[in-house]
């Protein structure tokens, strides 16, 4: 497993890191990968491995002790979500936002009875959270939010729509942007926790998806949603510094999916090629495909290595979101690359939906518009080294 | 009720290769794990825990690096760990490893029950469990399959023998060996996991002295079997197609069979 750390003291212990990835990849090697192909196939969420994944703690991987969580950290939370997403994107993608993005608000601005009634049990697995940003008109352009909250004399009311909800019709509470004053753009935003149970809270039929089949994704819906005024995530208009807050870690987690996903393709490019005969040897004896191999690694080692050093940078406390979004934007287009190369390796074979390499090429789509487009990406990273 | 476990790091693999030249495990590329069977005496460890309560207590002897298996061990549950570490200690037989578990165990005193895997697939003895019993001087109980019930004073099992079974009440203190059917090992909680991992997490590292041994007790000076070579068997098989008609084919093969040493048993 691990080179176990010796402190000044003498005493001998476990790395953490190591432990936590070779916890997890036994988990999806055992659990995960032998069903990987059928959920998706079925476009069916494996709900029963997402309530092991809370028995062991995972979903509070990154918070504290003392609020329920694990006691882990950035770097611990990202090392999980990289195994995960080696055996299925899509639930490594509802992992990751339960971990993080569904339940930080909830976690920094709930009352104790807030955590109670959903951070605990979230935590554990018992409930699901998401998380709503995106509009038909917003996404990258959070100025554009629609979606109302209006103060009334005990709470608030919602109304408005987001789309491309992931988890939106299995959700048991949602984490929502709105727009608390239009008048004012990016300073009304505030996030509010609505529960699926709100009077008013409905959801469309889950898309049909390209990719991460396993995700209901849909619209949702509020019409006159009341909720108390402390469901109210943060200060009225510091909805995008709560959002800023985990941006960092949000691309992180992207790259960190991409980095799974890069894994799985390389690991089945690797084992097939050196299976498959052509004119008396295995292909793996071909310097084209030796090529794609060395490709695949080299960037996976790259993405590797700016992933941890993002990860190490959060958990320090240390600025680092387009370093973030240099790593996000980095480990994802390689992946994009690797799963398309891993696509030629298998030759006619990966156009058979018998193969995971498939799902890899199709997944792999997703990760490109999840936190953050690249051309968004693009140009937010020249704009701050052009600024320096 | 408090039990202790002892657990194995071993090779991740079933199936081992040896260096043809020197007879020597080839590590290199070899994953290290737990013990499977030692997953399952675990796992019964802390069921037993959670019904009775006490203290599950995690007791390893190997190289530094064996602290990976007790860490793991208490991500499942374990309250403790115990590391028996000490270069004296390398090259252990069974009779060695069991004499220095034991006096570890000796050493921690407080013990109702003792539960080990019924063998490591790294050496196929399942002779550690019983030795132990054997040194500390009390009752055993080997190839558990299931424990039927436990109180402070007694437990009992049932054994899997060759053509059946055998249900067996046994005073505390006792040692069992389990095998694999016995449970379903939990994975290890990320909160217990990541606490091991932490300085102040309650394993100790004990050494020769510690314990209480002499070097020429231990290790391979302790050891009343060397070995003096391992060698992978060489099982290469020759293929050869008989031509012809069925009834010659049928007399040829009788004439090959009876002119090499086979023994052909058949039962009329």
């Amino acid at each position: 497993m691990t080179q176990p750390n010796k402190s000044r003291s003498g005493k001998i212990r476990s790395n953490a890191e190591d432990m936590v990835r070779f916890t997890m990849a036994n988990f999806v090697d055992k659990e995960i990968i032998p069903v990987a192909t059928e959920y998706d196939n079925k476009g069916e969420f494996p709900q029963h491995l997402f309530k092991k994944l809370g028995k062991m703690g995972v979903f509070g991987i990154r918070y504290p002790k003392k609020a329920g969580g694990s006691g882990g950290n950035t770097t611990l939370y990202c090392i999980a979500m990289q195994e995960l997403a080696r055996g299925l994107l899509s639930l490594a993608a509802t992992t990751a936002m339960q971990c993080l993005m569904a339940t930080n608000g909830l976690y920094l601005y709930g009352t104790k009875k807030m955590h109670e009634e959903f951070l605990y049990p979230a935590l554990k697995g018992d409930k699901m959270g998401a998380f709503q940003l995106t509009e038909p008109n917003a996404g990258s352009d959070l100025s554009a939010v629609r979606t109302k909250a209006e103060k009334t004399r005990d709470g608030y009311v919602i109304n408005g729509m987001k789309t491309w909800s992931t988890s939106g019709p299995k959700a048991d509470f949602h984490t929502v942007l709105c727009q608390t004053d239009p008048s004012i753009g990016l300073r009304g935003l505030a996030f509010f926790l609505v529960p699926a149970s709100t009077p008013g809270f409905s959801y469309s039929k889950p898309f049909d998806l390209l990719g991460t089949r396993t995700s209901a994704i849909s619209e949702i819906y509020f019409k006159d949603c009341h909720v108390p005024v402390e469901y109210r995530l943060g200060k009225e208009g510091r909805g995008l510094g709560v959002l800023l807050k985990i941006l960092s870690e949000i691309r992180i987690m992207t790259a960190s999916l991409a980095l799974g996903l890069h894994r799985a393709a390389m690991d089945d490019a690797i084992r097939y090629c050196k299976e498959r005969e052509q004119f008396g040897k295995p292909i793996s004896k071909y310097q084209l495909i030796q090529a794609k191999i060395a490709n695949m690694a080299v960037n996976l080692e790259a993405g590797q290595l700016m992933v941890d050093k993002v990860t190490h940078m959060i958990d320090q406390g240390k600025e680092c979101l387009n370093l973030a979004s240099m790593a996000k934007y980095f480990t994802v287009e390689s992946t994009c690359s690797a799963c398309d190369e891993a696509m030629r390796i298998f030759g006619g074979y990966a156009y058979s939906m018998e193969y995971s390499v498939q799902r890899y090429y199709r997944d792999n789509r997703f990760l490109l518009s999840g936190g953050g487009t690249h051309e968004v990406l693009q140009t937010t990273i020249a704009r701050e080294i052009l600024s320096r | 009720m408090n039990i202790i476990v002892l657990v194995k790091q071993v090779p991740n693999t079933t199936n081992i290769k040896l260096d043809p030249k020197t007879g020597n495990l080839i590590r290199e590329g070899l994953e290290s794990i737990m013990n499977p069977d030692d997953l399952h005496a675990l796992e019964a460890a802390v069921k037993i825990k959670d019904k009775t309560g006490g203290k599950v207590m995690a007791v390893s002897m190997g190289p530094p690096q064996a602290v990976d298996v007790l860490t793991q061990a208490m991500g499942m549950g374990a309250d403790k760990a115990f590391l028996l570490s000490d270069r004296a200690f390398s090259g252990a037989d069974t009779w060695a490893t069991s004499y220095t578990l034991s006096k570890g165990i000796e050493k921690i005193k407080d013990y109702d029950l003792i539960i080990c895997g019924h063998q490591a697939i790294d050496g196929d003895t399942a002779q550690i469990g019983p030795q132990v019993a054997d040194w500390l001087d009390i009752a055993q109980a080997t190839y558990v399959n299931d424990i039927e019930s436990v109180d402070e004073n007694e437990i009992v099992v049932k054994r899997r023998l060759e053509h059946g079974f055998e249900r067996l009440a046994c005073k505390m203190p006792v040692l069992l060996t389990v095998i694999s059917e016995l449970n379903e090992p939990r994975y290890p909680h990320m909160e217990q996991l990541i606490s091991a991992c932490e300085q102040k997490a309650p394993i100790k590292v004990w050494n020769a002295a510690d314990i209480g041994v002499k070097t020429i007790e231990v290790g391979l000076e302790g050891s009343n079997t060397h070995v003096i070579k391992t060698f992978t068997p060489n099982f290469k098989r020759q293929n050869e197609l008989l031509e012809g008609s069925n009834k010659e084919v049928v007399s040829d093969l009788i004439d090959r069979l009876k002119k090499s040493d086979t023994t052909i048993a058949y039962r009329l």
